[in-house]
């Protein structure tokens, strides 16, 4: 395992990541984290405003309206999973031998389950209910922990060795 | 006129008793920088893109509703900003890209004060359904590329220029 982390840390694109410049910072490295915290605000933003609308807040706003968020979502989650991929390739052997890291997979992983049922609970049958059923409440209560679970273990991958 | 400044608040009480917390603080701090940051982001994105047009539906005082969670992600991005600077001071204040940062968090603060002062009442009585002013669309870009800026230099803070003040 460890043999193979350290052959993808040191490919060709696993370098270029850590050394090339870019118009947007020093190296693709610093480009790519940017860019990394970016979609992160694309996922869990939207994801967090429908959350707590499920949960009951800003009533007015009818549900059905943040149909669009999950493309905003889309969009974010593409651009971290591209950006996440090549930040991993350029640390494999470092960041792929630390728990911290597995830890934030999970979670993304669960996120991510909990957001596509979610969707199906409240946005698969026509229009989306203004007030929400139990199990979407109990869904949005998952999403809100497992999104702060995931930014947490990302944070801590620069500090757990 | 920095210089002084930095190393008078590096030796403060304070500053020193959030430098004996760094090895958990810093970590614990930054979390909730980023939490805060999509909380923000979120909550003000989706303000900023019902004042560009889209989601016309909806009354832009409903979608206004939610701003006070882009008021706690803010507050919370303020307090622990706060205590990355007054424990590090020198660290922050020779950092031209944390100059940046600041300029773009000015340049945001104005234009919110803009449209709640000239615009706001305009907007809230803007009945669902029509096209948002072209005024609002501008106000609603500014914001959008401001806090784009904010995040961008924020993020750099390690990568660019970190060196410059690194005798401060």
């Amino acid at each position: 395992m460890e043999e193979f982390l350290l052959r993808l840390q040191e490919s060709d694109f696993g370098l270029w990541v850590t050394s090339a410049p870019t118009i947007f910072g020093p190296d693709v490295y610093a480009t790519i984290l940017m860019l990394h915290t970016v979609g992160l605000a694309m996922i869990v933003g939207p994801a967090w405003v429908l959350d707590v609308r499920l949960l009951g807040y800003g009533a007015r706003l009818p549900v059905e309206t943040l149909r669009g968020a999950f493309r905003i979502m889309w969009i974010g989650f593409f651009i971290n999973a591209s950006t996440g991929i090549a930040l991993f390739i350029s640390e494999a052997d470092d960041k792929g031998m630390r728990w911290v890291f597995w830890v934030k997979l999970l979670s993304i992983a669960l996120a991510l389950v909990v957001t596509s049922r979610l969707r199906r609970a409240v946005f698969g049958g026509g229009v989306a209910a203004d007030v929400a059923p139990p199990r979407a409440r109990s869904l949005a209560k998952a999403s809100l922990l497992l999104w702060m679970v995931a930014i947490t273990a990302g944070r801590l991958m620069a500090y757990v060795k | 006129m920095l210089l002084p400044f930095a190393s008078w608040l590096h030796n403060t009480p304070i500053s020193v008793a959030l430098q004996a917390q760094v090895a958990w603080l810093w970590p614990f701090c930054e979390t909730l920088h980023f939490a805060g940051l999509a909380l923000l982001l979120g909550v003000a994105g989706m303000f900023d893109l019902r004042l560009m047009g889209f989601m016309k539906r909806v009354p832009i005082s409903v979608v206004k509703e939610f701003m006070p969670w882009a008021l706690v992600g803010f507050t919370l991005n303020l307090l622990t900003g706060v205590i990355f600077v007054v424990s590090q001071p020198a660290q922050y204040f020779g950092n031209p890209t944390w100059w940046l940062k600041v300029t773009f968090l000015i340049i945001a603060g104005v234009n919110a004060f803009i449209f709640e002062t000239a615009y706001g009442r305009r907007a809230a009585a803007l009945p669902a359904g029509e096209d948002t002013p072209t005024a609002l669309k501008i106000i609603a870009a500014v914001s959008l590329i401001s806090w784009a800026g904010v995040l961008w230099a924020g993020r750099m803070l390690p990568f660019l220029g970190a060196g410059v003040g690194a005798g401060l």
